[in-house]
């Protein structure tokens, strides 16, 4: 009958678990929610928001690097705010974003022209940054 | 990494058949303990999905069976697979764990592992929380798994 602990001490470790990665992720929140690449005291510019959470696999292994990728070599200007819904749930919902990676496209004046909901490839991102108004390099 | 159409119905058929099994063989466990082998069969289905789609028992099930009849609809989207199996390689990692223990008689430990394992595969079916696809990212970011490549176009 010491086999009616099974279920108990199952759930009891998956919590245990749970508890310690929710730590781990509160010492981490200062590293989410931030500018990941700024252009600092340039005239404004289009620019990105980027939204993830800890659980959107697609986020970390596929948008994440063609943001970096788009950051570092296409358009070097270019502003990319990262924001996890979990930290900063009000832009969430001022953007109504539903779906883990989005990524909305801003205009120099802050005018939404794009909303990629799902993951969205680089030369995607450099078109409508165009779009936007981005100046392209000669 | 790839991100291709991806039919996520593979994966609630595999859920639902590891937590049916789990429970089921865990209620009649209770009575009578060598239904405890039954884990070591759900450790090589889970291996054998990992290592071929041609051998994925569930894949197999959902495709000749549940799709065609309408019993389950396909949810299709557009996403990498390699997590999903990632997952499914820490929950065939589990149950070969608890196979371990069923072959050296200790059988409450070989029953929370895997009650683990079903309760995981809960949060999956229930909620879409994919654990494996976090610990994946996770193994990632930190870069003990390969670096993930920005797809083409």
């Amino acid at each position: 009958m010491i086999l009616l602990l099974a279920p108990l001490i199952a759930i009891a470790a998956i919590g245990a678990a749970a508890l310690l990665l929710r730590v781990q992720r509160v010492g981490q929140r200062q590293l989410v929610g931030s500018v990941v690449e700024t252009a600092g005291g340039r005239a404004p510019l289009p620019s990105i928001l980027y939204f993830t959470g800890e659980a959107c696999t697609i986020c970390h292994t596929a948008q994440k690097p063609a943001l970096r990728t788009l950051a570092t070599g296409i358009d070097p200007d270019i502003d990319i705010r990262e924001i996890d819904i979990a930290v900063e749930p009000e832009l969430a919902r001022r953007y109504r974003v539903m779906s883990l990676p989005t990524t909305i496209v801003l205009d120099a004046a802050g005018q939404v022209t794009d909303i990629n909901v799902g993951f969205a490839s680089g030369d995607v991102l450099h078109r409508q940054l165009v779009d936007a108004g981005m100046p392209v390099a000669a | 990494m790839a991100i291709v159409p991806f039919d996520r119905s593979v994966l609630k058929v595999n859920q639902a058949i590891l937590m049916g099994v789990i429970v089921a063989g865990y209620l009649v466990g209770l009575a009578y303990q060598p239904i405890a082998w039954v884990l070591p069969v759900l450790a090589v289905m889970m291996l054998a999905a990992v290592g071929s789609p041609s051998l994925n028992a569930p894949r197999l099930l959902y495709l000749r069976w549940l799709k065609p009849a309408g019993i389950v609809k396909p949810r299709v989207v557009q996403e990498d697979p390699a997590p999903h199996r990632f997952a499914q390689l820490v929950g065939g990692v589990f149950l070969v764990a608890a196979s371990i223990f069923v072959i050296t008689g200790v059988l409450l430990v070989a029953w929370v592992l895997a009650w683990i394992v079903a309760a995981l595969a809960f949060l999956n079916f229930a909620f879409n929380i994919c654990v494996g696809c976090i610990m994946y990212a996770q193994l990632v970011r930190i870069g003990l798994l390969p670096l993930a490549r920005e797809p083409a176009g």
